[in-house]
């Protein structure tokens, strides 16, 4: 009967392939580990990343001068009459000053779009306190316009600067038209990018047309097979004019779809129009005028913006502009403070997260006025007071249940109950807030109900051992001891609804709201919004500029929850007692 | 304002005066038998103030929520039944407008053709395309809409004001007026009239206006307002002094005066936990009797909607296109939800259930203090941040690499990102449910296992995981119903076209991104587009309950085999 | 080493019976569980074929004792275990030897029944499947068959071996867990108070199985009862405070105890 030999042979010939599968099931649970922490880490990082550029922002400070007749235009300097003064034409006058050279429309047009218009009421608030500002010369700061201050961070135009390899003969032409010679191909290398990246556009074109041509045969409506004909017909134009143009033996001349090449010679900024089939001659036009180029020039710089004008915001004349700005130290980079004193805005650079914070605060109010009492109050009677019966039972698989349903649900019910129904406004905080506190209460029961629980019945006893009622054992001698694990479980709860979108979508909290509500009590009833919803909407904006505010935005939220946690945390450590 | 401040004070003094005299005659039923009180004297202040002071506070309450709606509607019905034969008028005059007409026919063809360019802005960006010239047009379109609106008003203010013309300018041609025009305004210009008329009528705020009109609802406010309100001073105070008169009655030595007060704290916490309840009830009857409208809407063609192919509501925009076929046929977006779904539970099982073996079974106290907050990090990010990822970072890798691999229509918002994302979005729900249960199998069935010489792995593939499976699955119904319900992942990152399709690399729609959809935009209540997002979240609910139930049970059966 | 600063725990040795082959011997084994000492330098050797009784006051390291022969104290973190015990004249706690093949040749049954959540079929054809001991589906039914019958059970169950094996009642449990443990043919079988969570019916049925089990195999056994000691086992030890105090063939500990501690603790003066 008793054979250890063959047993020990039969297990030892299978050990190795055991013992293998087990280093492959421990890798299994290594791997997985560690893809979490690598999607976090990536999730954390690439959010970080995206945020950098909106954590600062370039600014341009002017001199503007208020002058009597703009700024109080009935002359009795009332408020009325400074509130109608020409503030945003005082700014422009500035800029203008700064750029004599501008002055077509078109060039006006790139010039003044370097600010928004907005920035020009806080001028006013400025002078409305202050009237004495009024026939003075005031330094005014504003944030410059989101397409120029992407470029300044070089976010979105490649470009680079090289030193003119010889000598260039400048002849300027009548009407701010130059030609430009040199004895050698001085353009060469230009030209033959130049080249290349039309030629990389022209296959895009065609790609972007015979995908147009695809869906136009998939396309039922008669007005949209319309209009996929037309972007089909552009693209095709487009490419075979780009097409024509690649010819080596021809002139190059330069638009919106090639590279730009400017010419910085002096304080004199050239903008290249066309380049010669020799490469060493050229036409351009100037920007900026400098001490009037001409002549021989042998200290000159050659500025090549690699992406088109098609496919940047900001125009040759504007990136002109902005540098001149910035050598001229009038545009710095800093901290992006506006970030957090705007609210919502549709000017990415002058749009923050205020309003959104302070609706927030005012969603989170109401949600924890609601929310903590009733929650603690239920598992009180749940845990201590109520008969195990049927009723209670119901009751309890029903708080579980409700902590399980979809967010969103608990946004029709906002809508159809508290909107609809009572009439409640839409957009307001105290909407939102009892609507989140409707879906943080079970979290908050269920988690009150684990601290009560986890008070030893020892405690309960003597207190009802010593002649103590019920409800005095409860509140004077369980309650006390329970509240840490009660506090912490309400702020996590509270941490959840925080970050909480859908239900708020539902009750209509996705409005475009300019203004930060009133951070006291007639702000509950105000229009406003709540910080992921801010996300969401600037994560659908189309401005380039709102994509790195998204991001800086989840990190204010981020670092809000997690400090909410932490505070749980702390709690939980400091007052954690086992018994 | 003055009657309620001394109301309020009032009732005030006599609270704090029902306490007092509950604990004088209490201390005095002590004095005179010399015995014993059955509870501390406080106990029976305690119980006359709550006599005195929680009645009347109780009509003070109604009276404040619901005293003005009542003073407004009963005012404004007087003054809309005066306004009778000019509302008459206004109707007939309207119907028979010609240009009138002719600007509705004109509004409507507008909203199509805006509808249609917004459409095809959406197909263009899933094709990839550039959507500009539909954006114009689009633009173009809401514009001859806001004109024609515009349009629309004017006239319709030109007839208002015709008809308003032929009140004579008696006071009761004005109180005709005023019912005219707080019967024509639509909601939010009435609760404007009606704060303007509260205004003029009681001081309370400024009014923005002041007509005539507002002058005669004001006059016609007051004295519904005046008996209102002394008859609620009237009946608060007499309970308030009728309560404490009776509950002064009922003290003496032997009164259980704690006991009453006490029965009265738990009631308030059993309201408390009723609330739980109340909930679910709202959210149950509101979505049930949103469906039936909806499903009367179009006439009960249930199966249409549950089994329907095509899901395309903006089709049925116009009143007579409501009740058409195939406009809400959901199945493509339970196959959607489905697709998600399913991917993110592909993701989020494997990783979750893995990572829940290695934190209780394998790591070691140093592995763990750096991966449980980890899991708990992820499982506390806002699912809005967690979409942001999917639509800027894992979207556009994802349309790259199948680019590169040669996959032609590749798109950024496609139902693999969402579900990816979503996926690790569910990974710390699965794993530290079942970290749970897996720690709630009992150590003596992994002693026995290690006994006859399993190895780790093979203790917990034959032993523990079996033991801990109703759990295990417990969690993973949990998460789908999760994944299910998850709303914000997939409205920015799993597109809004309603795919039929099982390709994962192609942009589908789900239930809860149509709710949105339908949701989000300025609509009138009653329309069947708002109604059919609350059918969708009957059947979400109905879903996530079912699954919710099933999971909860299993669980709970778990837990009581090991206890 | 902490323990080398106070002098050994002296024990107390009956004259072994003659012809005893030594299985199991240990020399200075030593168990802490973090820093507290749990078996303090026991030395011992114990019979094949014979049950040999450990007996002593709760928490004086039977439990960590038997623990150490099939090496199960590598699945607690803190427990540290130095010293040296062999099976066979074979060093268990070397490095090059692999617990699992060691659990295999010894087997252990513990104080709660603990049936894995499978049928008593599976539950007893879990060894020879892991192991891989049986060549067909009809050899791993001999084995169950005959493991069940060597354990009392086959009659009891052989008609519902596909239910599952939580089914059962406590004391068949037990026994389905001795069977499930002699299915692998070992060499030692570990008791750790087998019978404490049993009835006295089923208690006495487990008895009779040990008396049955000896003859092919070593078996160690931890009991409270000293009953039970007197009447299963040939040779006890009687552990106190981590140390063995007395060990010897049962009926001199029970009859003439050399040390006062042993007198005391098998009188019930304490314990
Ligand atoms: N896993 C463990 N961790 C720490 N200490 C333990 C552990 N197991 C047992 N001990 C301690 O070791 C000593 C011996 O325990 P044990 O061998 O279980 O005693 P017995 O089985 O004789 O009752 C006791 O003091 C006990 O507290
Ligand atoms: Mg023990």
């Amino acid at each position: 009967m008793n054979r250890p030999a063959s047993i020990r042979s039969a297990v030892e010939a299978r050990l190795a392939r055991r013992h293998r599968s087990e280093q492959r099931f421990r890798f299994f649970g290594v791997a997985a580990i560690s893809l979490a922490v690598a999607f976090l880490a990536l999730l954390v990082g690439s959010i970080i990343i995206q945020s950098i550029p909106a954590l600062t922002t370039w600014r341009v400070t002017l001199d503007v001068e208020l002058e009597r007749s703009l700024i109080d235009p009935r002359g009795d300097m009332s408020e009325a009459s400074l509130r109608r003064g020409g503030y945003s034409a005082a700014i422009q006058t500035a800029l203008r000053r700064q750029f004599p050279d501008m002055e077509t429309r078109e060039e006006l047009r790139d010039l003044f779009g370097l600010y928004s218009a907005v920035n020009a009421a806080r001028l006013l608030n400025q002078v409305v306190e202050n009237p004495s500002l009024v026939g003075q010369t005031v330094s005014f700061t504003f944030p410059i316009d989101d397409a120029a201050n992407l470029y300044l961070q070089g976010a979105t135009v490649r470009e680079s600067t090289a030193p003119g390899p010889a000598p260039l003969l400048v002849t300027p032409g009548e009407d701010e038209t130059v030609t430009l010679a040199a004895d050698i191909a001085v353009f060469d290398a230009f030209m033959d990018e130049a080249r290349a990246v039309a030629r990389a556009r022209v296959r895009e074109l065609e790609q972007r047309a015979s995908r147009a041509e695809a869906a136009l045969s998939e396309a039922i409506d008669r007005d949209i097979r319309a209009v996929y004909e037309s972007e089909a017909r552009r693209a095709r134009t487009a490419a075979g004019q780009l097409l024509e143009r690649l010819d080596e033996g021809a002139a190059l001349v330069l638009d919106a779809q090639t590279p730009s090449l400017l010419i910085k010679a002096g304080g004199a900024v050239i903008r290249v129009t066309e380049i010669s089939a020799d490469r060493a001659q050229a036409a351009g036009e100037i920007v900026i005028s400098g001490d009037a180029p001409g002549g021989l020039m042998a200290d000159w710089t050659l500025w090549t913006l690699e992406t088109p004008q098609a496919g940047r915001r900001v125009s040759d004349r504007q990136i002109i502009l902005t540098d001149a700005l910035r050598e001229r130290g009038l545009a710095q980079s800093g901290f992006n403070t506006e970030l957090f004193t705007y609210a919502d805005s549709r000017e990415p650079e002058i749009a923050g997260v205020l309003g959104a914070l302070i609706g927030s605060v005012l969603t989170m109010f109401v949600t924890m006025l609601l929310a903590v009492p009733i929650g603690v109050g239920a598992a009180i009677y749940l845990e201590e007071f109520a008969p195990k019966n049927r009723i209670t039972d119901f009751i309890e698989v029903n708080i579980n249940n409700l902590a399980a349903v979809p967010s969103i649900v608990f946004g029709l019910l906002g809508l159809a109950v508290f909107i609809n129904t009572f009439g409640m406004p839409r957009s307001a905080p105290i909407v939102g807030g009892v609507v989140l506190a409707l879906m943080t209460l079970p979290t908050v029961i269920i988690s009150s109900r684990a601290a009560l629980k986890a008070v030893p019945p020892s405690i309960r006893e003597a207190a009802l051992g010593v002649g103590a009622s019920k409800t005095q054992a409860v509140f004077h001698h369980v309650l006390p001891l329970a509240a840490p694990g009660i506090l912490t479980g309400s702020i996590i709860g509270l941490a959840q609804a925080l970050g909480e979108t859908a239900p708020l979508l539902m009750i209509g909290m996705v409005a475009f709201i300019a203004d930060a509500p009133t951070l006291g009590l007639s702000g509950f009833t105000e229009p406003s919004t709540v910080m992921p919803v801010q996300i969401f909407l600037w994560s659908s904006a189309a401005e380039r500029a709102f994509e790195a505010r998204t991001a800086a935005a989840i990190l204010v939220l981020l670092i809000l929850m997690m400090s909410l946690n932490a505070v749980a945390i702390y709690l939980r450590r400091r007052f954690e007692r086992r018994w | 304002m003055q009657i309620s401040v001394i109301v309020a004070l009032t009732l005030l003094v006599l609270t704090a005066f029902g306490f007092l005299i509950g604990r004088r005659r209490a201390l005095a039923a002590r004095g005179a038998s010399g015995g014993r009180l059955h509870s501390l004297p406080n106990y029976y202040g305690y119980y006359i103030a709550l006599w005195t002071g929680g009645p009347a506070l109780i009509v003070l309450a109604l009276y404040g929520a619901m005293g003005a709606g009542l003073v407004n509607t009963l005012a404004m019905t007087q003054l809309e039944r005066e306004a009778a034969p000019l509302i008459a008028e206004f109707e007939r005059q309207l119907d028979n407008d010609a240009a009138y007409r002719a600007l509705l026919a004109q509004a409507a063809d507008a909203e199509l053709d805006a509808m249609e360019a917004r459409e095809a802005i959406a197909l263009a960006r899933d094709a990839g395309l550039d959507p500009q010239d539909f954006q114009s047009e689009l633009a173009r379109q809401t514009t001859r809409l806001t004109e024609t609106g515009a349009q629309l008003d004017a006239r319709r203010g030109e007839i208002v004001r015709d008809v308003a013309a032929r009140a004579p300018s008696t006071d009761a041609g004005i109180r005709a007026r005023a019912g005219f025009e707080y019967w024509i305004s639509p909601n939010e210009r009435r609760e404007l009239f009606l704060a303007d008329a509260r205004a003029i009528a009681f001081g309370a705020g400024l009014a923005s206006r002041n007509t005539p009109e507002l002058r005669a609802a004001a006059l016609a406010m007051r004295p519904v307002e005046d008996v209102f309100r002394y008859s609620a001073a009237g009946l608060a105070l007499a309970l308030a002094v009728g309560g404490l008169a009776w509950a002064r009655s009922r003290v003496r030595g032997a009164f259980r005066a704690r006991n009453r007060v006490e029965a009265v704290i738990s009631g308030l916490l059993m309201l408390a936990s009723v609330i739980a309840i109340l909930t679910t009830l709202g959210i149950v009857f509101s979505l049930l009797f949103e469906s039936l409208r909806f499903f009367a809407a179009i006439d009960w063609r249930l199966h249409e909607f549950l089994l329907g192919l095509q899901w395309s509501p903006q089709i049925a925009i116009r009143a007579d296109q409501i009740g058409q076929s195939g406009a809400f046929g959901a199945v493509p977006l339970f196959a959607g939800t489905a697709l998600i779904t399913l991917i993110a539970m592909l993701v989020a099982v494997p990783v979750g259930l893995f990572s829940a073996i290695y934190m209780s079974e394998y790591a070691t106290p140093r592995v763990r203090a750096v991966a449980k907050p980890v899991l708990e990090v992820l499982a506390g990010v806002p699912t809005v941040v967690y979409g942001f990822f999917a639509l800027l970072t894992v979207g556009p890798f994802l349309r790259d690499a199948a680019l590169f691999l040669g996959y032609e229509d590749a798109v950024t918002q496609s139902a693999l990102s969402a579900g990816l994302v979503m996926g690790v979005m569910i990974i710390p729900f699965i794993s530290s449910l079942s970290d749970d249960v897996i720690n709630a199998v009992p150590q003596t069935l992994r002693d026995g296992a290690y006994a006859m010489g399993a190895t780790k792995s093979e203790a917990i593939r034959h032993v523990v995981l079996p033991a801990a499976l109703p759990g295990v699955v417990g969690a993973i119904l949990l998460g789908m119903s999760r994944a299910i319900g998850e709303t914000m992942i997939v409205v920015m990152a799993a597109g809004q076209g309603a795919n039929l399709t099982a390709n994962p690399l192609e942009s589908v729609t789900t239930i809860t991104v149509q709710i949105v959809t339908l949701l989000t935009g300025d609509q009138e209540f009653d329309s069947s587009k708002t109604l059919a997002a609350f059918a969708l979240g009957l059947v979400l609910f109905t879903l996530t309950l079912m699954l919710n139930i099933i999971a909860l049970r299993v669980v709970q059966r778990f837990r009581e085999r090991y206890e | 080493m902490a323990h080398d600063t106070h002098p050994a725990p002296s024990t107390v040795y009956h004259p072994a019976p003659p012809g005893m082959d030594t299985k199991i011997a240990a020399r200075d084994l030593t168990v802490r569980y973090g820093g507290a000492l749990a078996l303090d330098r026991v030395h011992i050797d114990m019979p094949g074929r014979a049950v040999t009784a450990c007996i002593g006051p709760s928490g004086c390291g039977k439990s960590t004792f038997l623990r150490c022969i099939n090496r199960m104290n590598d699945t607690i973190d803190t427990a540290r275990v130095t010293g040296s015990i062999r099976i066979d004249g074979e060093e268990v706690n070397d490095r090059s030897i692999d617990p699992v093949l060691l659990r295999a040749r010894v087997g252990m049954v513990f104080q709660k029944p603990n049936p894995f959540p499978k049928s008593i079929y599976e539950n007893v054809a879990y060894g020879p499947r892991i192991h891989g001991l049986a060549a067909g589906k009809d050899e791993l039914d001999a084995i169950v068959e005959t493991s069940l019958t060597k354990a009392g059970l086959w009659k009891e169950v052989a008609d519902r071996l596909h239910q599952p094996g939580t089914s059962l009642s406590g004391g068949q449990q037990q026994r389905l867990v001795i069977a499930r443990a002699i299915a692998v043919n070992p060499e030692v079988i570990l008791m750790d108070e087998p019978c404490s969570a049993l009835d006295p019916i089923a208690t006495a049925r487990i008895e009779e199985l040990i008396d049955e089990l000896r003859e092919n195999y070593a078996l160690i056994i931890v009991t409270h009862s000293m009953a039970q000691a007197a009447r299963v086992s040939q040779m006890t030890a009687f552990f106190h405070l981590g140390a063995l105090v007395e060990y010897g063939p049962t009926e001199e500990i029970f009859t003439n105890p050399r040390d006062q501690r042993t007198q005391d603790y098998i009188t019930g003066r304490f314990g």
